[in-house]
């Protein structure tokens, strides 16, 4: 009975040894994400234009309706997004709007550092999610 | 009757219909990219293959099939299936599939029978198509990589419209739909083809990428323009009209409509719209709040009392017009009138004399089953462009005879085998006389029963056909065809509309007309009809309320004149531009200038509204609730939209404001009021709005039987005797005023202009876009010039609907003006 009892603390000891930490030091340190992890937005950018063609998939996708398009036309006549947003404090993340998307304009990044201090700030549009 | 077997259930159907209709009838759905209800069979999407049974060994498309007696028919099996999606891949072969950036995305018959066939790859490769494309148009985008070649356009376009722009060009995998020659649109811009494309291959260029159309809220409404009452549909996004939806299952029109009505609603957006009352302080026009600007309303109107006049446009609702009269009679004035004063009383007066009633006496859709028609003014389908597209279809599916009395060509003119009788300007009434003689000649009259045989023979003697024709310039025997095409006809129809501008003449002309349809039994005979259609969307619901001068009363013309005399001593004007659309602008200016108070209620600041001492912001018909009566008595109701721009109120709401001003109790909504005017109005007792359905409801009945069988004498008029005169009339993009603060018609015609026949074009040496003046006594006017192929020598034509021409400052009402060019 002691031989199993040292046996299974002997288990319990060397993962107190320095290397086998499964936690990490954050925010000091910080985790690589999966590339499926859901986090913030992103509008792909195209060359001279963002990819989105404002077809208004995502906002109807969305189940939060926290996604705001409104398209119009540019000067070549094509149909682009004049506005679009993503109210953060309503979304969850679902990735609904990844998955509608015909011409893969939008994706979600590993970004998950997402607190701020004012509503404003969670209120992300067109240029903010072209940075990201 | 033929009766058979539809997936196993037993549908009995009329024998003219097809597999596909009845499949309809029995609730069976059959996918279709080609069929439309209202065009021919035409067979070319091959979608709508089916099995019959007694057709074995190859599939039946179901569309252009005829039932015949103990059918059976599958409509799903795995082959059929198998043969619908291969079509589809087909058709995918060459599409382009921008979906995302097709605005049809939503609502593409071809999106939705993909998904539903569940074509998701394609066996078949094939070049995509990359032809050029149309977006240079302001009204309809054509983007032809898109199209499935159902030639639905190009047949709705021939068919019922009846102009012909498209057609098939280039053979095989070349084949697309083209213009003449493949160049730019340049139509009536009706947009039929727009509601017609089952994908996006031609769509409204003004909603372009402005809305999906599930985010479309839709509202069946009435559109506000002539009197034609076609329903709308009002497809709004974020509290603003957006766009027109297709629409066949409610109303008169079938879906059809004109630019008007499709591409006319902008103005109700328009940033020039009245947002705040104004009042008139230290000569200024000052915003006010609605408690100030009522008040000095009421104030002025009650000092002013029975030495007030109250003129009103004929666009109110029914409703709003009751109000209006219960506002005159509390004011305690007589002087009350409606449009312009002159126009309506073929109506008032011609009919009333004559049948006894002040209504047409027939529906519109009656008249695509008629044997003849006569169109008195060529300008009948500029005024009534819908109503016109069903006469085309009596001309073309029921070879009707069509005969016009026409003082220009027009598109009545062009239709397949129309007969025109093109005179000189202004003597319509001597060419109904001389029908109404060769009636009585040759004994194609029916007399019995008529009052007055013998007096109007007596009177007809100076019109035998071969003297008028000498007047009036038109063939004698033309007019002797005419007239017995119309007594032969079994169903026959007699066409007139009045407005503003055809003033001259109304009452003759209006009896002319009945006499000859008395004389053609027309008048009150099932399926035949005398049409006299009022210009605006409620002409009819004025006249059935009685906003005309009351037995003491002044009308526009006298309230005008005793203005002038400082005998008027406030004006209530509602929903009308007298100062751009009036005939004499002289009299109306000084009688505006002159009236010590004038309050104007316009949804636009108008040059009247400038003048006023009050102005009250109105709403537009897409913000109103309310009936309305067409020109063939069908009340129908008004929807509510969008709300008003600012404070803008609507009609009912304003003088509803003004009754309690007067200390008068109003009822709180339409549907209240609407209960006591059809308590009040002879016409409409027993209506009550659930009798109002979607094909809204003909008061009198489908035919409205005369009263009276009076024939009643009418003159004659003589030539005008100068080298050029000029016609006032109204242009097929435009209809009274309003239109002209519309995005989609002054795209087409954006301003005024004289239209010149090429002849005289030549003679004067004046070009397309040269400015030229018009000189009468009374004036000139300066405009564009036109040319085109459609009017006599000697004969000009310009619009009425742009107040910045000033028009009628030579227009006094004349049929036809003298005038003298440069």
């Amino acid at each position: 009975m002691f031989k199993e009892f040292a046996k299974g603390l002997s288990i319990t000891l060397k993962h107190l040894l320095p290397g086998n930490r499964t936690t990490v030091d954050y925010p000091k340190q910080k985790l690589e994400m999966s590339p499926r992890f859901r986090g913030l937005h992103r509008l792909v950018p195209d060359q001279h234009r963002e990819k989105c063609v404002a077809c208004y998939l995502c906002p109807t996708v969305c189940p939060a309706k926290c996604i705001t398009v409104e398209s119009a036309e540019n000067e070549k006549g094509e149909k682009y997004p004049k506005v679009y947003e993503i109210d953060l404090l309503r979304c969850i993340f679902c990735g609904y709007c990844v998955e509608a998307c015909p011409v893969e304009a939008i994706e979600m990044t590993g970004a998950y550092e997402l607190a701020n201090f004012k509503r404003e700030d969670f209120n992300f549009d067109k240029e903010r999610l072209l940075k990201n | 009757m033929v009766n058979l077997t539809i997936d196993g259930k037993e549908v009995t159907v009329s024998k003219t219909a097809t597999i596909y209709e009845a499949a309809c009838e029995a609730g069976v759905h059959i996918p279709v990219l080609c069929y439309a209800k209202k065009l021919l069979p035409y067979g070319a999407c091959r979608i709508c293959l089916v099995e019959v049974e007694q057709m074995k060994g190859r599939l039946i498309p179901s569309c252009t099939t005829p039932v015949t007696e103990g059918m059976v028919v599958t409509t799903t099996s795995d082959e059929i299936v198998k043969v619908r999606k291969t079509v589809l891949e087909f058709l995918l072969v060459n599409h382009v599939v921008d979906c995302p950036v097709c605005d049809k995305g939503g609502e593409c018959d071809l999106q939705d029978l993909s998904y539903e066939y569940e074509v998701v790859t394609n066996r078949f490769e094939g070049e995509k198509f990359d032809l050029p494309t149309d977006e240079v148009n302001p009204l309809i985008e054509r983007n032809m990589n898109r199209c499935v070649l159902c030639g639905k356009c190009v047949r709705v376009c021939d068919e019922i419209v009846g102009y012909g722009s498209y057609s098939f060009i280039n053979r095989g995998f070349e084949t697309k739909i083209a213009t003449a020659f493949d160049r730019g649109l340049n139509c009536e811009f009706c947009g039929q083809c727009v509601s017609m494309c089952p994908v996006g291959a031609i769509l409204p260029r003004p909603f372009k990428f402005k809305a999906r159309p599930w985010q479309l809220k839709e509202v069946d409404s009435v559109c506000g323009y002539c009197g034609n009452g076609c329903t709308i549909t009002l497809g709004t996004k974020d509290k603003k009209v957006e766009t027109i939806r297709f629409n066949d299952k409610t109303g008169v029109n079938d879906g059809n409509l004109c630019i008007r009505g499709r591409f006319g609603y902008s103005y109700v957006n328009s940033d020039e719209r009245l947002t705040k009352p104004l009042i008139r302080k230290d000569g200024e026009l000052v915003e006010a709040s609605w408690d100030e600007a009522l008040a000095a309303a009421v104030e002025g109107l009650k000092q002013a009392g029975s030495a007030a006049g109250v003129i009103s446009g004929a666009r109110l609702t029914n409703e709003e017009l009751f109000l209006l009269k219960n506002l005159a009679a509390a004011i305690g004035t007589d002087n009350l009138d409606n449009s312009g004063g002159e126009c309506y009383k073929g109506v008032t007066e011609g009919l009333q004399q004559t049948l006894g009633l002040q209504a047409s006496t027939a529906t519109f859709p009656q008249v695509e089953n008629c044997d003849a028609v006569l169109s008195i003014r060529s300008d009948f389908y500029e005024t009534h462009p819908v109503f016109g597209m069903v006469v085309n279809q009596a001309v073309r599916r029921n070879n009707a005879k069509l005969s016009v009395i026409a003082d220009k060509r027009g598109k009545f003119t062009k239709l397949p085998n129309a007969r025109t009788l093109l005179h000189k300007p202004g003597l319509e009434v001597n060419i109904l006389n001389a029908m109404a003689r060769v009636l009585l000649d040759e004994g194609l009259a029916k007399t019995e029963r008529l009052n007055g045989v013998e007096e109007l023979k007596g009177a007809l003697a100076d019109y035998a056909p071969e003297t008028v024709a000498a007047t009036t310039g038109v063939d004698a025997e033309a007019i002797k065809v005419a007239a017995r095409e119309l007594a032969a006809a079994e169903n026959a129809a007699i066409l007139l509309a009045y407005g503003l501008p055809y003033t001259a003449a109304s009452k003759e002309l209006g009896i002319a007309a009945a006499n000859l349809a008395l004389l053609t039994g027309i008048a009150g005979r099932p399926g035949s009809g005398l049409y006299l259609c009022g210009e605006k969307s409620n002409s009819q619901g004025a006249i059935d309320l009685g906003i005309l001068p009351g037995a003491e009363g002044m009308g526009v013309q006298q309230m005008l004149t005793a203005a002038t005399e400082n005998q008027l001593k406030a004006l209530y004007v509602v929903g009308e531009d007298m100062l751009s659309s009036y005939p004499d602008r002289d009299a109306v200016e000084q009688a505006l200038s002159k009236v010590p108070f004038l309050v104007v209620q316009d949804i636009f600041m108008s040059p009247t509204a400038q003048k006023a001492h009050v102005v009250l912001p109105a709403a537009s018909f897409a913000e109103k609730n309310g009936t309305v009566t067409n020109a063939e008595r069908r009340l129908q109701q008004l929807r509510s939209a969008i709300p008003s721009p600012g404070e803008a109120r609507t009609d009912f709401a304003i003088l509803q404001g003004l009754l309690t001003g007067f200390g008068q109790d109003a009822a709180a909504a339409p549907a209240d009021v609407f209960g006591q005017l059809c308590a009040a109005t002879d016409q409409y007792r027993g209506i009550d709005l659930e009798m109002i359905g979607p094909q809204g409801y003909v008061w009198g009945g489908d035919i409205l039987t005369p009263i009276t069988r009076n024939l009643v004498p009418v003159a004659g008029t003589q030539p005008v005797d100068a080298e050029y005169q000029l016609l006032v009339g109204s242009s097929l993009y435009h209809s009274g005023t309003v239109s002209t603060h519309a995005k989609g018609p002054q795209a087409v015609v954006a301003e005024a202009y004289i239209e010149f026949g090429r002849e005289d074009a030549k003679a004067l040496n004046i070009q397309e876009g040269d400015l030229v003046k018009l000189r009468t006594d009374a004036g000139e006017i300066q405009a564009k010039a036109k040319v085109d192929r459609r009017l006599p020598q000697g004969v000009l034509f310009a619009p009425y609907h742009f107040g910045a021409l000033k028009l009628n400052k030579l227009y006094r009402g004349q049929a036809a003006i003298p005038v003298q060019v440069g």
